[in-house]
C-alpha cells in the first residue's frame, strides 16, 4: 500500500501497476477500495484510465481523467434535447452512443389522458434510470415518490454549450469556488447537466455570453488566474 | 434396397389403415398426405402399424419441439424481452439457428413482475431454455427459463473471463472478483466436468 500512496497526484497511465499483492505478507493487507479508472487483477491493482491518483481517506482511491465524450451512466442528471416522438416515448439526445427513450407517462402529474406539453427541440434536464452498455438508456423525469424534483422541460432562451466531464465534476461540488465567484458577478440561471452540456441565461444576451465564455475558459485557469479575470471583468463591465 | 420415393407436397402416400402417420405427413379424409417435398420413409417398429413419414434430406433435421429443452446464446436484450439464437436441441447441435425470444415473465416462475432483463441475461450468454410455443409465422419461438434447472450455464464477465456461479442469482468473476447478477442454473452435477 506504500506504493500507492506515495504516487497519490501523480499521472497515472492505463496499464501501471499499483500494488503488487505478493510483496506484502498475508497480515498486512488492508482493504483498498477502487474507485474509477482502477480495476482488481487478481491480486494486483491496475489503471485503466490516464489521470492524476487521487485519495480520500481511510481507504479510497481513483484516477481524475479528463474526457468529453459522455458514457450514460445510471442515477446521473443530464440534459437531453428532445429528437422524435415514436409511439408512446420521445427520442432524446443525451449525447452518448444511443438516443435515450423518455416515456409520456415518466412526467409528473402525466396519464395517459393528460400528455406533457413536449416539443421537439425542447430541453429536458432528466435522470438516467437504464444505462448499460447492452440496451438502450432510459430517462425519468420524476424521482422514486413521483415528484418532478427540479427535473422536466425548461430553456426559453438562455444558451446550451458543451464542455468536459471534469468541468461539470468541479461545478457540482457542494461549495464550487467557481459558482461562488461568478454569483458575485451577476444574476444567471444555470442548468448543469452530468453529459457534459451546461445551459445558462442572465438578463441581456452579452451577459449570457459573457457568463459561457467564462465557464468554459474556467477549466484551465488556476483560481488566482479565475479571481484576476473576474476582477478586470467587473471594472469594464459594472 | 429399392429406391426411396420421392413425393411433392399434397401428394396422397396411402390410408391410415395401412401405416400411421409420421413427420412431415398429415391426415385428411382417413388418407395420409405428404406435406414435405422429399422421400418416403417407411419404419417398421414393431407394432401393429408402420409408421410413414417424409424426410427432407438423408439425416432428419431435428426441430424444437414444444416442452424441448434446448441450448441457446443470447444475442440483444431488452427491457422486456431478450433474443436469443437456439443453438442445441437436446445434445444434437442444429445446422441453421433459429431465433427464439425469452419474455421478461417468462424468465422466473417467483416475483414475475419485478425482473430486471439486465440481472438476469446479458448478451453473449449460453442459456438452457425450454420452448412453450413455436410461434406464428412472422414471431420466433417462445422460451421459457422458469425452473431451477433453467437459465445461464456459461457467462463471461465484463473483464472476458468466464464466471463461475456462486448462487441462483450471481456469478463472479475468477479474476476482479466482481459479482454480476445473472439467472444461473442448477446443472445436475453428473453433468458438470470435472
Amino acid at each position: 500500500m506504500s506504493s500507492t500512496k506515495e504516487r497519490v497526484g501523480c499521472v497515472v497511465l492505463p496499464g501501471d501497476v499499483l500494488t503488487c499483492g505478493s510483496e506484502l505478507p498475508e497480515g498486512k493487507r488492508d482493504k483498498l477500495i477502487c474507485g474509477p479508472g482502477l480495476r482488481r487483477d487478481v491480486d494486483d491493482v491496475v489503471v485503466c484510465k490516464s489521470g492524476i491518483l487521487r485519495h480520500k481517506e481511510p481507504n479510497l482511491y481513483w484516477v481524475d481523467s479528463q474526457q468529453t465524450r459522455y458514457v450514460p451512466a445510471k442515477g446521473e442528471g443530464v440534459i437531453g434535447i428532445v429528437t422524435a416522438k415514436s409511439g408512446d416515448v420521445f427520442k432524446v439526445d443525451i449525447g452518448g452512443s444511443e438516443l435515450a427513450t423518455l416515456s409520456y407517462l415518466a412526467f409528473e402529474g402525466a396519464t395517459k389522458r393528460n400528455r406533457p406539453n413536449v416539443q421537439v427541440g425542447d430541453l429536458v434536464y432528466s435522470q438516467l434510470i437504464i444505462a448499460n452498455k447492452d440496451m438502450e438508456p432510459e430517462l425519468v423525469c420524476i424521482d422514486s415518490c413521483g415528484r418532478a424534483n427540479g427535473m422536466g422541460v425548461f430553456g426559453a432562451g438562455g444558451l446550451l454549450f458543451k464542455v468536459s466531464l471534469g468541468l461539470v465534476r468541479k461545478l457540482l461540488l457542494p461549495q464550487s469556488e467557481v459558482i461562488q465567484d461568478l454569483d458575485s458577478m451577476f444574476p444567471f440561471e444555470m442548468v448543469v447537466g452530468m453529459n457534459g452540456r451546461i445551459w445558462v441565461k442572465s438578463r441581456s444576451t452579452q451577459q449570457t455570453l459573457i457568463v459561457a465564455n467564462l465557464l468554459e475558459s474556467c477549466e484551465h485557469m488556476t483560481t488566482a488566474q479565475r479571481r484576476d479575470v473576474l476582477r478586470r471583468l467587473s471594472q469594464n463591465c459594472l | 434396397m429399392s429406391p426411396w420415393k420421392v413425393c411433392v407436397p399434397g401428394e396422397r402416400l396411402c390410408s391410415t389403415e395401412v401405416c400411421k402417420a409420421g413427420s412431415g405427413t398429415y391426415i385428411r379424409h382417413s388418407f395420409i398426405f405428404a406435406s414435405l417435398a422429399g422421400y418416403v420413409v417407411k419404419k417398421n417398429e414393431g407394432e401393429e402399424l408402420p409408421v410413414i413419414s417424409v424426410a427432407r434430406e438423408t439425416e432428419a433435421q431435428l426441430l424444437p419441439d414444444v416442452n424441448a429443452i434446448v441450448t441457446c446464446k443470447v444475442t440483444s436484450i431488452n427491457p422486456r424481452f431478450a433474443k436469443v439464437h437456439i443453438l442445441y436441441v437436446g445434445s444434437t447441435p442444429l445446422k441453421n439457428k433459429f431465433r427464439g425470444t425469452i419474455r421478461k415473465e417468462d424468465v422466473r416462475a417467483t416475483e414475475k413482475d419485478k425482473v430486471e432483463i439486465y440481472k438476469c441475461f446479458r448478451p453473449g450468454d449460453i442459456v438452457l431454455a425450454k420452448v412453450i410455443s413455436l410461434g406464428d409465422v412472422q414471431s420466433n419461438y417462445l422460451l421459457t427459463t422458469a425452473e431451477n434447472e433453467l437459465g445461464v450455464v456459461v457467462a463471461h464477465s465484463e473483464a472476458g473471463v468466464q464466471m463461475v456461479p456462486i448462487s441462483w442469482c450471481e456469478m463472479q468473476c475468477p479474476r476482479t472478483h466482481a459479482k454480476e447478477f445473472r439467472k444461473v442454473a442448477r446443472v445436475q452435477p453428473e453433468y458438470l466436468m470435472p
